[in-house]
Protein backbone atom coordinates (compact mmCIF):
# COMPACT_ATOMS: atom_id res chain seq x y z
CA UNK A 1 0.00 0.00 0.00
CA UNK A 2 1.50 3.31 -1.47
CA UNK A 3 2.00 5.88 0.95
CA UNK A 4 -0.65 8.03 -1.37
CA UNK A 5 -3.33 5.70 -0.62
CA UNK A 6 -2.38 6.04 3.22
CA UNK A 7 -2.96 9.44 3.08
CA UNK A 8 -6.39 9.28 1.66
CA UNK A 9 -7.52 6.56 3.84
CA UNK A 10 -6.59 8.80 6.61
CA UNK A 11 -8.67 11.47 5.41
CA UNK A 12 -11.78 9.47 5.26
CA UNK A 13 -10.89 7.98 8.82
CA UNK A 14 -10.62 11.49 10.36
CA UNK A 15 -14.54 11.19 10.31
CA UNK A 16 -15.28 8.15 9.02
CA UNK A 17 -19.11 9.04 8.03
CA UNK A 18 -17.93 11.93 6.34
CA UNK A 19 -18.78 11.93 2.71
CA UNK A 20 -16.16 13.49 0.82
CA UNK A 21 -15.87 14.94 -3.21
CA UNK A 22 -12.78 14.54 -5.00
CA UNK A 23 -12.15 18.39 -4.14
CA UNK A 24 -12.29 18.19 -0.48
CA UNK A 25 -10.46 14.57 -0.23
CA UNK A 26 -7.55 16.93 -2.53
CA UNK A 27 -7.71 19.75 0.06
CA UNK A 28 -7.24 17.12 2.98
CA UNK A 29 -4.11 15.29 1.47
CA UNK A 30 -2.70 17.51 -0.96
CA UNK A 31 -2.49 15.22 -3.79
CA UNK A 32 -2.81 15.81 -7.60
CA UNK A 33 -5.74 14.84 -9.35
CA UNK A 34 -3.25 12.32 -11.85
CA UNK A 35 -3.30 10.75 -8.41
CA UNK A 36 -5.69 11.03 -6.54
CA UNK A 37 -8.46 9.60 -8.81
CA UNK A 38 -7.18 6.10 -9.43
CA UNK A 39 -6.91 5.68 -5.96
CA UNK A 40 -10.18 6.62 -5.50
CA UNK A 41 -12.01 4.46 -8.49
CA UNK A 42 -9.32 1.24 -7.01
CA UNK A 43 -10.63 1.72 -3.12
CA UNK A 44 -13.86 1.73 -4.45
CA UNK A 45 -13.59 -0.94 -6.74
CA UNK A 46 -12.25 -3.13 -3.86
CA UNK A 47 -15.26 -2.36 -1.61
CA UNK A 48 -13.26 0.23 0.35
CA UNK A 49 -15.48 2.99 -0.73
CA UNK A 50 -19.02 3.30 -1.76
CA UNK A 51 -19.82 6.63 -4.12
CA UNK A 52 -22.71 8.53 -4.78
CA UNK A 53 -23.92 11.63 -7.01
CA UNK A 54 -24.45 14.96 -4.75
CA UNK A 55 -28.06 15.14 -5.27
CA UNK A 56 -28.56 18.28 -6.32
CA UNK A 57 -30.20 19.90 -9.68
CA UNK A 58 -27.30 20.99 -12.15
CA UNK A 59 -29.25 23.38 -13.98
CA UNK A 60 -30.36 25.05 -10.65
CA UNK A 61 -27.20 24.91 -8.92
CA UNK A 62 -25.32 26.09 -11.60
CA UNK A 63 -22.41 23.58 -11.52
CA UNK A 64 -22.11 20.12 -12.43
CA UNK A 65 -22.87 17.47 -9.54
CA UNK A 66 -20.25 16.16 -7.07
CA UNK A 67 -19.40 12.43 -6.43
CA UNK A 68 -19.21 11.84 -2.89
CA UNK A 69 -17.24 9.11 -1.31
CA UNK A 70 -17.52 7.27 1.41
CA UNK A 71 -15.83 4.91 4.17
CA UNK A 72 -17.71 1.48 3.59
CA UNK A 73 -17.84 -0.86 7.18
CA UNK A 74 -15.69 -3.42 5.44
CA UNK A 75 -12.84 -0.32 4.57
CA UNK A 76 -13.44 0.96 8.24
CA UNK A 77 -12.15 -1.89 9.29
CA UNK A 78 -9.55 -2.86 6.88
CA UNK A 79 -8.52 0.57 7.12
CA UNK A 80 -8.50 0.96 10.77
CA UNK A 81 -6.35 -2.65 10.71
CA UNK A 82 -3.83 -1.27 8.07
CA UNK A 83 -3.29 1.40 10.43
CA UNK A 84 -3.38 -0.44 13.44
CA UNK A 85 -0.43 -2.71 12.23
CA UNK A 86 1.64 0.65 11.90
CA UNK A 87 1.21 1.67 15.60
CA UNK A 88 2.03 -1.55 16.49
CA UNK A 89 5.23 -1.74 14.49
CA UNK A 90 6.10 1.60 15.95
CA UNK A 91 4.82 0.78 19.43
CA UNK A 92 6.98 -2.63 19.47
CA UNK B 1 -1.92 39.40 -23.76
CA UNK B 2 -3.64 40.57 -20.31
CA UNK B 3 -3.86 38.54 -16.98
CA UNK B 4 -7.21 38.26 -17.36
CA UNK B 5 -7.19 36.60 -21.06
CA UNK B 6 -4.92 34.46 -19.55
CA UNK B 7 -6.59 33.30 -17.24
CA UNK B 8 -9.47 32.17 -19.60
CA UNK B 9 -7.53 30.84 -21.85
CA UNK B 10 -6.04 28.09 -18.85
CA UNK B 11 -9.72 27.47 -18.16
CA UNK B 12 -10.46 26.94 -21.41
CA UNK B 13 -7.69 24.41 -21.86
CA UNK B 14 -8.28 22.32 -18.49
CA UNK B 15 -12.10 22.25 -20.31
CA UNK B 16 -10.23 20.97 -22.74
CA UNK B 17 -8.10 18.22 -21.29
CA UNK B 18 -10.69 17.24 -18.44
CA UNK B 19 -13.07 16.01 -21.68
CA UNK B 20 -9.98 14.51 -23.55
CA UNK B 21 -9.09 13.10 -20.64
CA UNK B 22 -12.90 11.70 -19.75
CA UNK B 23 -13.66 10.30 -23.61
CA UNK B 24 -10.27 8.13 -22.97
CA UNK B 25 -11.24 5.89 -20.05
CA UNK B 26 -13.38 2.99 -20.25
CA UNK B 27 -16.98 3.52 -21.40
CA UNK B 28 -18.43 2.71 -18.05
CA UNK B 29 -16.71 5.41 -16.24
CA UNK B 30 -16.46 8.07 -19.22
CA UNK B 31 -19.17 9.96 -18.42
CA UNK B 32 -19.06 9.60 -14.62
CA UNK B 33 -15.31 10.79 -14.38
CA UNK B 34 -16.17 14.10 -17.10
CA UNK B 35 -19.00 15.38 -14.57
CA UNK B 36 -17.35 14.36 -11.79
CA UNK B 37 -13.64 16.26 -13.07
CA UNK B 38 -15.75 19.38 -14.03
CA UNK B 39 -17.40 19.41 -10.71
CA UNK B 40 -14.08 19.48 -9.48
CA UNK B 41 -13.01 21.79 -11.90
CA UNK B 42 -15.64 24.11 -10.86
CA UNK B 43 -14.28 24.27 -7.61
CA UNK B 44 -10.70 25.16 -8.22
CA UNK B 45 -9.57 28.53 -8.82
CA UNK B 46 -9.58 29.79 -12.15
CA UNK B 47 -6.44 29.40 -13.82
CA UNK B 48 -3.44 27.44 -13.21
CA UNK B 49 -5.32 25.41 -10.78
CA UNK B 50 -7.89 24.49 -13.17
CA UNK B 51 -4.81 23.45 -15.38
CA UNK B 52 -2.91 21.44 -13.03
CA UNK B 53 -5.97 19.07 -12.45
CA UNK B 54 -6.75 19.32 -16.13
CA UNK B 55 -3.34 18.11 -16.94
CA UNK B 56 -3.77 15.49 -13.46
CA UNK B 57 -7.03 13.88 -15.00
CA UNK B 58 -4.94 13.50 -18.39
CA UNK B 59 -1.97 11.64 -16.51
CA UNK B 60 -5.11 9.93 -14.43
CA UNK B 61 -6.34 7.96 -17.01
CA UNK B 62 -3.07 5.89 -18.15
CA UNK B 63 -3.87 4.93 -14.42
CA UNK B 64 -7.06 4.44 -14.75
CA UNK B 65 -6.87 2.07 -18.23
CA UNK B 66 -4.12 0.02 -16.82
CA UNK B 67 -6.27 -0.80 -14.35
CA UNK B 68 -9.03 -1.55 -15.85
CA UNK B 69 -7.37 -3.79 -18.52
CA UNK B 70 -5.92 -5.91 -15.07
CA UNK B 71 -9.14 -6.17 -14.06
CA UNK B 72 -10.47 -7.78 -17.37
CA UNK B 73 -7.72 -10.48 -17.23
CA UNK B 74 -8.45 -11.47 -13.72
CA UNK B 75 -12.47 -11.80 -14.30
CA UNK B 76 -12.88 -14.09 -11.31
CA UNK B 77 -12.13 -12.40 -9.06
CA UNK B 78 -13.86 -11.43 -5.62
CA UNK B 79 -15.36 -8.07 -4.49
CA UNK B 80 -12.18 -6.95 -2.44
CA UNK B 81 -8.56 -8.59 -1.98
CA UNK B 82 -7.75 -10.04 -5.26
CA UNK B 83 -8.97 -6.51 -6.91
CA UNK B 84 -7.15 -4.69 -4.40
CA UNK B 85 -4.07 -6.76 -4.73
CA UNK B 86 -4.46 -6.35 -8.88
CA UNK B 87 -4.64 -2.81 -8.90
CA UNK B 88 -1.58 -2.22 -6.50
CA UNK B 89 0.40 -4.79 -8.83
CA UNK B 90 -0.41 -3.15 -11.69
CA UNK B 91 0.85 0.25 -10.11
CA UNK B 92 4.17 -0.94 -9.50
CA UNK B 93 4.87 -4.01 -11.90
CA UNK B 94 3.83 -2.93 -15.17
CA UNK B 95 6.10 -1.79 -17.79
CA UNK B 96 5.42 1.79 -17.81
CA UNK B 97 4.49 2.17 -14.64
CA UNK B 98 4.07 5.77 -12.96
CA UNK B 99 7.79 5.14 -11.72
CA UNK B 100 9.08 4.18 -14.31
CA UNK B 101 7.69 6.91 -16.85
CA UNK B 102 9.34 9.28 -14.07
CA UNK B 103 12.82 7.51 -14.26
CA UNK B 104 12.48 7.81 -17.93
CA UNK B 105 11.39 11.50 -18.00
CA UNK B 106 14.23 12.30 -15.41
CA UNK B 107 17.01 10.49 -17.58
CA UNK B 108 16.28 12.12 -20.06
CA UNK B 109 16.29 15.01 -18.77
CA UNK B 110 19.49 14.45 -17.69
CA UNK B 111 20.83 13.62 -21.09
CA UNK B 112 19.16 16.99 -22.77
CA UNK B 113 21.20 18.45 -20.11
CA UNK B 114 24.78 16.92 -20.65
CA UNK B 115 24.40 17.07 -24.75
CA UNK B 116 23.57 20.59 -24.56
CA UNK B 117 26.80 20.67 -22.17
CA UNK B 118 28.42 19.26 -25.06
CA UNK B 119 27.48 20.39 -27.71
CA UNK B 120 26.41 23.87 -27.07
CA UNK B 121 27.63 24.91 -23.93
CA UNK B 122 30.46 23.36 -24.33
CA UNK B 123 31.66 25.20 -27.57
CA UNK B 124 31.37 28.66 -25.95
CA UNK B 125 33.95 27.65 -23.05
CA UNK B 126 36.51 26.80 -25.91
CA UNK B 127 35.86 30.12 -27.54
CA UNK B 128 35.75 31.90 -24.20
CA UNK B 129 39.35 30.32 -23.18
CA UNK B 130 42.22 32.52 -23.14
CA UNK B 131 44.65 32.76 -26.05
CA UNK B 132 47.61 31.15 -26.40
CA UNK B 133 50.97 33.01 -25.34
CA UNK B 134 53.16 33.53 -28.52
CA UNK B 135 56.84 33.67 -27.77
CA UNK B 136 59.07 35.62 -29.82
CA UNK B 137 62.83 34.93 -29.92
CA UNK B 138 64.80 37.95 -30.34
CA UNK B 139 68.10 37.45 -32.34
CA UNK B 140 70.52 39.77 -30.50
CA UNK B 141 74.31 40.14 -30.82
CA UNK B 142 76.45 39.76 -27.68
CA UNK B 143 79.90 42.36 -28.35
CA UNK B 144 82.84 40.53 -29.27
CA UNK B 145 84.95 39.01 -25.70
CA UNK B 146 87.35 41.15 -24.58
CA UNK B 147 90.84 40.58 -24.31
CA UNK B 148 92.29 41.10 -21.09
CA UNK B 149 95.65 40.69 -20.18
CA UNK B 150 97.33 38.48 -18.25
CA UNK B 151 98.96 39.91 -15.09
CA UNK B 152 102.34 37.91 -14.38
CA UNK B 153 102.46 35.09 -11.83
CA UNK B 154 104.90 36.25 -8.98
CA UNK B 155 107.95 34.23 -8.63
CA UNK B 156 107.59 33.32 -4.73
CA UNK B 157 110.58 31.23 -4.61
CA UNK B 158 113.13 34.46 -6.35
CA UNK B 159 111.54 37.01 -3.90
CA UNK B 160 113.55 38.27 -0.92
CA UNK B 161 112.18 39.74 2.27
CA UNK B 162 115.04 42.39 3.44
CA UNK B 163 114.71 42.62 7.31
CA UNK B 164 116.42 45.35 8.75
CA UNK B 165 118.98 44.74 11.58
CA UNK B 166 118.69 45.78 14.65
CA UNK B 167 121.19 48.69 16.41
CA UNK B 168 123.63 46.59 18.71
CA UNK B 169 124.19 50.71 20.14
CA UNK B 170 120.96 52.87 21.01
CA UNK B 171 122.57 56.27 20.94
CA UNK B 172 120.41 59.08 23.32
CA UNK B 173 120.52 63.14 22.75
CA UNK B 174 121.21 63.94 26.45
CA UNK B 175 119.41 66.96 27.93
CA UNK B 176 120.79 70.60 27.46
CA UNK B 177 123.08 70.96 30.55
CA UNK B 178 121.15 73.47 32.71
CA UNK B 179 122.91 76.21 34.23
CA UNK B 180 122.02 77.48 37.67
CA UNK B 181 123.08 81.51 38.35
CA UNK B 182 125.67 83.10 35.07
CA UNK B 183 124.12 82.46 32.29
CA UNK B 184 126.58 81.99 29.87
CA UNK B 185 125.97 82.61 26.35
CA UNK B 186 128.15 80.71 23.67
CA UNK B 187 127.76 81.62 19.89
CA UNK B 188 126.13 79.04 18.04
CA UNK B 189 128.09 76.25 16.15
CA UNK B 190 127.50 75.82 12.97
CA UNK B 191 128.65 73.45 10.84
CA UNK B 192 129.82 74.44 6.80
CA UNK B 193 127.26 77.50 7.85
CA UNK B 194 123.78 75.54 7.63
CA UNK B 195 121.47 75.09 9.97
CA UNK B 196 121.79 74.84 13.58
CA UNK B 197 123.88 72.42 15.37
CA UNK B 198 123.35 69.24 17.37
CA UNK B 199 124.53 68.00 21.04
CA UNK B 200 127.22 65.70 20.82
CA UNK B 201 125.94 61.86 21.04
CA UNK B 202 126.66 60.01 24.06
CA UNK B 203 127.29 56.84 24.17
CA UNK B 204 125.01 54.33 27.04
CA UNK B 205 127.17 51.63 28.48
CA UNK B 206 123.95 49.05 28.22
CA UNK B 207 124.13 45.40 30.10
CA UNK B 208 121.90 43.14 29.29
CA UNK B 209 120.45 41.15 32.36
CA UNK B 210 119.37 37.56 32.21
CA UNK B 211 118.92 34.58 34.99
CA UNK B 212 120.34 35.63 38.40
CA UNK B 213 121.16 33.99 41.15
CA UNK B 214 118.31 31.51 43.26
CA UNK B 215 117.21 31.29 39.74
CA UNK B 216 115.53 27.60 39.36
CA UNK B 217 117.57 24.85 37.49
CA UNK B 218 115.72 23.31 34.08
CA UNK B 219 116.05 19.88 36.23
CA UNK B 220 113.78 20.96 38.88
CA UNK B 221 111.20 21.55 35.94
CA UNK B 222 111.75 19.17 33.59
CA UNK B 223 108.37 17.75 32.48
CA UNK B 224 107.57 13.81 33.44
CA UNK B 225 106.52 13.33 30.46
CA UNK B 226 109.44 14.61 28.24
CA UNK B 227 111.36 12.53 30.78
CA UNK B 228 109.80 8.99 29.91
CA UNK B 229 109.84 9.98 26.01
CA UNK B 230 113.23 11.05 26.14
CA UNK B 231 113.07 14.49 24.72
CA UNK B 232 116.02 16.93 24.75
CA UNK B 233 115.87 20.06 23.65
CA UNK B 234 116.92 24.31 23.68
CA UNK B 235 114.06 26.52 24.07
CA UNK B 236 114.21 30.31 23.64
CA UNK B 237 112.18 32.80 26.24
CA UNK B 238 111.26 35.97 26.16
CA UNK B 239 111.17 38.23 29.36
CA UNK B 240 110.48 41.28 30.67
CA UNK B 241 112.28 42.46 33.81
CA UNK B 242 111.95 45.10 36.27
CA UNK B 243 114.74 46.72 37.73
CA UNK B 244 114.38 44.69 40.90
CA UNK B 245 114.39 41.32 38.52
CA UNK B 246 110.66 39.91 38.71
CA UNK B 247 108.85 39.80 35.43
CA UNK B 248 106.83 42.43 34.42
CA UNK B 249 104.41 39.79 31.83
CA UNK B 250 104.13 36.91 31.17
CA UNK B 251 107.45 35.08 29.50
CA UNK B 252 106.66 34.05 25.87
CA UNK B 253 108.84 31.52 23.89
CA UNK B 254 110.40 33.17 21.12
CA UNK B 255 111.81 29.62 19.34
CA UNK B 256 110.64 26.05 20.57
CA UNK B 257 112.65 23.40 21.61
CA UNK B 258 110.46 20.99 19.16
CA UNK B 259 108.96 19.59 22.15
CA UNK B 260 105.72 21.33 23.33
CA UNK B 261 105.94 19.44 26.82
CA UNK B 262 109.51 21.13 26.97
CA UNK B 263 108.65 24.75 25.93
CA UNK B 264 105.97 24.38 28.51
CA UNK B 265 108.46 23.57 31.34
CA UNK B 266 110.63 26.31 29.77
CA UNK B 267 107.85 28.41 30.52
CA UNK B 268 106.49 27.44 33.76
CA UNK B 269 110.37 27.98 35.25
CA UNK B 270 110.61 31.31 33.69
CA UNK B 271 107.72 31.92 35.72
CA UNK B 272 109.11 30.52 38.91
CA UNK B 273 112.93 32.63 38.53
CA UNK B 274 110.93 35.91 38.65
CA UNK B 275 112.72 38.14 41.16
CA UNK B 276 116.28 35.82 40.48
CA UNK B 277 116.53 38.05 37.03
CA UNK B 278 119.24 40.38 36.78
CA UNK B 279 118.06 43.39 35.63
CA UNK B 280 119.54 45.44 32.40
CA UNK B 281 121.44 48.29 33.41
CA UNK B 282 122.63 51.37 31.06
CA UNK B 283 125.45 52.69 32.78
CA UNK B 284 125.65 50.73 35.67
CA UNK B 285 121.42 51.96 36.39
CA UNK B 286 119.41 48.88 36.39
CA UNK B 287 116.46 49.65 34.22
CA UNK B 288 113.41 48.04 32.68
CA UNK B 289 113.97 45.80 29.87
CA UNK B 290 112.98 42.67 27.96
CA UNK B 291 115.35 40.50 26.29
CA UNK B 292 115.58 36.51 25.76
CA UNK B 293 117.73 33.79 27.35
CA UNK B 294 118.14 29.64 26.55
CA UNK B 295 116.93 27.22 28.77
CA UNK B 296 118.26 23.58 27.88
CA UNK B 297 116.45 20.54 29.01
CA UNK B 298 119.14 17.55 28.72
CA UNK B 299 118.88 14.09 30.40
CA UNK B 300 122.67 13.77 31.02
CA UNK B 301 122.53 16.64 33.46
Amino acid sequence: MSLQTLKVLEAFLENPTDQLSGAEVHQRCKLASGTLYPILLRLEAAGWFVSRWEAINPSSAGRPRRRLYRLTPTGLKRASDVFASFNRGVLA
Amino acid sequence: MTSERKVEWMDRAAGCLVHYAARRTPEPLSQRLEEEWLADLAERRPGFARLRLGIGCYWATYSIAREQRVAAVAPARTHLAPASVAGFMSENSALFSRRTATFLLVASLHAAVLLGLAVGVGSKFIKSAPPQFVVDQIDKTLPPPIDLPVPPTPDWNTTQIIVPQPDDKLTFEPDPPSVVGDVKETPPETQGGTGPSLPPAVTVNRVQGGPGIGFPSAHDFYPPAAIRRGEQGIATVSACVDARGRLTSDPTIVQSSGSQRLDQGALTLAIAGSGHYLATTENGKPVNSCYAFRIRFDLKN
